[in-house]
C-alpha cells in the first residue's frame, strides 16, 4: 500500500506542467459557462466606500471624483470597480467627476461610463463630467490647483465645454465640496493622492487597485489615509452585490435606494444565475423584476472561478508538498 | 460584423500567446513581436493627438500663450539622448523633473513615514496593537546588521523573520489572486465576448 503511495507521488511529482495548465484553465472555464450562486460576503474596505458615496446621495453640493490611472492591461479586476461605483451614483443621484492621466486611459474611461450609464438617464455636464486626460505632468498643478478651484485648474473637460459653465459646477466648487477621491490603477497612483490631496486638504480618498498591489496599501488604510479599499475582483464582487442590495432597491418606502445596513447586507442573497435582481432573506425570495446585465454581475461570476482555482492551487500545493516530503523519505532510506 | 472581426482577431492573438505554455511556437513569436510594434506605434498617434495638439499646439499656436514654448523646448532637450557630443542637454529636463520630485519629499515623509510612525506608537491595549509593535521592533532588530543575529538577539530577529514569512505569504497570495483574475478576464472575452457561451 505505502510502495503505490509513494508510486503515485513519484508519478505526481514527475507530471507535465502542460497538464496543470489545463486543470486550471478548465477549472477557470466552467464555472464561467455554468455560472452557480455563491454567497459574497462584504468587507468593512469596501463597505466603507459604499456609505461615503451614499452620503452624498441627492446632494448637489456633493460630489465624487473618480481618477482612473491605469490601462487596458489591469482592466478585469479595476473595469467591474468602476462600473459599480459609477452605477452606484448613478442610481442615487451622486454627482461625478472623472480624470485620467495617461493617453491610454481616456478611452477606457469612456466605456466606463457609457457601460454604467446605457441603463440611466443621466446627462453630461448636469450629472457627471468628464476632465478627459491630463498629462501626468500636470498632475501636481491640478490636485494642488482643485483645492483652491476646480475650474481654474482644470479648464475644459473631454469635450472641449468650459468647465466653468456646466450645471454642475454651480455649487461644486473644490476638495470641500469634491470631498471623495477614489483611485483605480494597477500601482502606487492612489498614494499620490494621499501624499498631495490628502495631506494638505484633507480630502478622503479611496483606493481601487489590482490585488496584486493590496499588501501595500494596508498601511495607509490602518493608518486611515485612505478611507476604504477595493482589493482587487473581490472587492468588485462585494460592490456589486452593495449596489444591488441597496442602491437599486425600490419600494414605496424607498423610492431611490434603501440606506446602508450591515444586517441587510449580511442576511440578503442575490442570485446571479437570474435575470433579474432577487433577493432572498431568511429562505423569502422577493423579484424586483429590475434586469441583472451581465455587466452588472460580471466580478460575482468571475469570483466563482476565481473561488474554483483558488482551491484547485491549494490542493495541487498540498499534494506537492506531501509528494515532497514522502520523495525525499524514501531517498533517505 | 466589424465586432465580429475585431474580437476574432483579439481571439486569435490571445490563443497565440496562450499557446507558450504548451511550447515556445512561431504563432507566440508573431504574436508577442506584433504587439511590440503596435504598442508602440499606437502610442505615437495617441500621444500626439492627447498631449501634443492640446497641451502644446493648440494653446501655443492657437491660444497665443507663447509662454508654453519654454517648457517646450525643455521638454525637446530629451532627443538629444541620440547624439554623443550633446547628450549632456538632455540632463536638463531631468533635472527639472527632479526638482519636481524634491517638491513631493517633506509630504511624501508626512504620509509614509510620520503619519507611519504614528500610528505603530499607539497604546497597546488590542491584540492587533501589540502585534504591529512586535512585528515592527522585531523586523527593525533583523535589519540591524551590525550584531551577529545569535542568542537571544537571534531569537528575537527569529519572530522577525516569521513576521516577514507571513507578511510575503500574503502579498504572494494576492498576487496569486491578481493573476487569476487576470487569466479568467481573457477566458471571460475568449468563452463570452467571442463565443456567446457567457449570458
Amino acid at each position: 500500500m505505502n510502495g503505490k503511495i509513494i508510486a503515485f507521488f513519484d508519478k505526481m511529482q514527475k507530471l507535465d506542467r502542460r497538464y496543470i495548465y489545463l486543470m486550471v484553465a478548465l477549472s477557470i472555464i466552467i464555472p464561467l459557462v455554468i455560472p452557480f450562486n455563491s454567497p459574497t460576503f462584504t468587507s468593512e474596505t469596501t463597505e466603507n466606500i459604499y456609505r461615503k458615496i451614499d452620503s452624498f446621495a441627492g446632494d448637489p453640493t456633493k460630489a465624487v471624483l473618480l481618477s482612473f490611472s491605469h490601462d487596458a492591461s489591469t482592466m478585469p479586476e479595476l473595469f467591474p470597480m468602476e462600473v459599480s461605483v459609477l452605477r452606484h451614483c448613478f442610481e442615487r443621484n451622486v454627482r461625478i467627476f472623472t480624470i485620467c492621466w495617461s493617453p491610454a486611459a481616456a478611452p477606457l474611461m469612456e466605456h466606463a461610463i457609457n457601460t454604467a450609464k446605457e441603463n440611466y438617464d443621466v446627462t453630461s455636464g448636469v450629472d457627471y463630467v468628464n476632465f478627459g486626460y491630463k498629462p501626468n505632468s500636470l498632475f501636481l498643478p491640478i490636485v494642488l490647483g482643485m483645492g483652491e478651484d476646480i475650474s481654474e485648474a482644470i479648464d475644459t473637460d473631454s469635450q472641449g465645454r468650459k468647465i466653468k459653465n456646466l450645471d454642475i459646477m454651480k455649487e461644486i466648487k473644490n476638495y470641500d465640496d469634491m470631498n471623495l477621491v477614489i483611485d483605480f490603477s494597477g500601482g502606487g497612483a492612489a498614494l499620490s493622492w494621499v501624499t498631495y490631496a490628502r495631506a494638505k486638504f484633507g480630502v478622503n480618498v479611496a483606493a481601487g487597485i489590482t490585488a496584486v498591489m493590496v499588501a501595500d496599501y494596508y498601511p495607509y488604510l490602518q493608518t486611515g489615509q485612505l478611507i476604504g479599499m477595493f482589493r482587487g475582483l473581490k472587492g468588485a464582487a462585494e460592490y456589486e452585490k452593495m449596489v444591488d442590495v441597496f442602491a437599486s432597491y425600490e419600494t414605496d418606502e424607498y423610492p431611490n435606494g434603501r440606506p446602508f445596513s450591515k444586517e441587510v447586507i449580511k442576511n440578503v442573497k442575490v442570485p446571479i444565475t437570474k435575470s433579474t435582481i432577487i433577493y432572498i432573506e431568511d429562505g423569502v425570495e422577493f423579484d424586483t423584476g429590475i434586469p441583472l446585465n451581465y455587466k452588472y454581475k460580471v466580478a460575482r461570476i468571475g469570483m466563482n472561478a476565481q473561488s474554483v482555482a483558488h482551491i484547485m492551487i491549494i490542493v495541487f500545493i498540498i499534494l506537492g508538498n506531501i509528494g515532497f516530503f514522502l520523495t525525499r523519505k524514501k531517498d533517505n532510506l | 460584423m466589424f465586432e465580429i472581426i475585431s474580437n476574432t482577431v483579439a481571439a486569435f492573438f490571445t490563443l497565440s500567446i496562450f499557446s507558450f505554455l504548451y511550447k515556445d511556437n512561431p504563432f507566440y513569436k508573431f504574436a508577442e513581436a506584433l504587439f511590440v510594434g503596435v504598442s508602440m506605434g499606437f502610442a505615437i498617434p495617441l500621444v500626439y493627438e492627447n498631449a501634443f495638439i492640446p497641451f502644446v499646439y493648440t494653446p501655443i499656436f492657437l491660444g497665443h500663450k507663447f509662454s508654453l514654448i519654454i517648457p517646450s523646448l525643455l521638454g525637446l532637450l530629451y532627443t538629444f539622448r541620440f547624439s554623443k557630443n550633446l547628450s549632456w542637454l538632455s540632463r536638463y529636463p531631468i533635472v527639472f523633473g527632479m526638482g519636481i520630485v524634491g517638491m513631493g519629499v517633506p509630504m511624501s515623509i508626512h504620509s509614509s513615514v510620520l503619519v507611519q510612525m504614528r500610528s505603530a506608537m499607539l497604546p497597546l491595549d488590542t491584540v492587533n496593537t501589540a502585534l504591529i509593535f512586535i512585528g515592527t521592533v522585531t523586523i527593525l532588530l533583523y535589519f540591524f546588521f551590525s550584531k551577529d543575529h545569535k542568542g537571544v538577539y537571534g531569537k528575537f530577529t527569529n519572530v522577525g523573520v516569521w513576521f516577514m514569512m507571513i507578511g510575503f505569504g500574503a502579498s504572494f497570495g494576492y498576487t496569486v489572486m491578481a493573476r487569476i483574475s487576470l487569466l479568467i478576464g481573457r477566458i471571460q472575452f475568449l468563452v463570452g465576448d467571442w463565443l456567446g457561451f457567457i449570458k
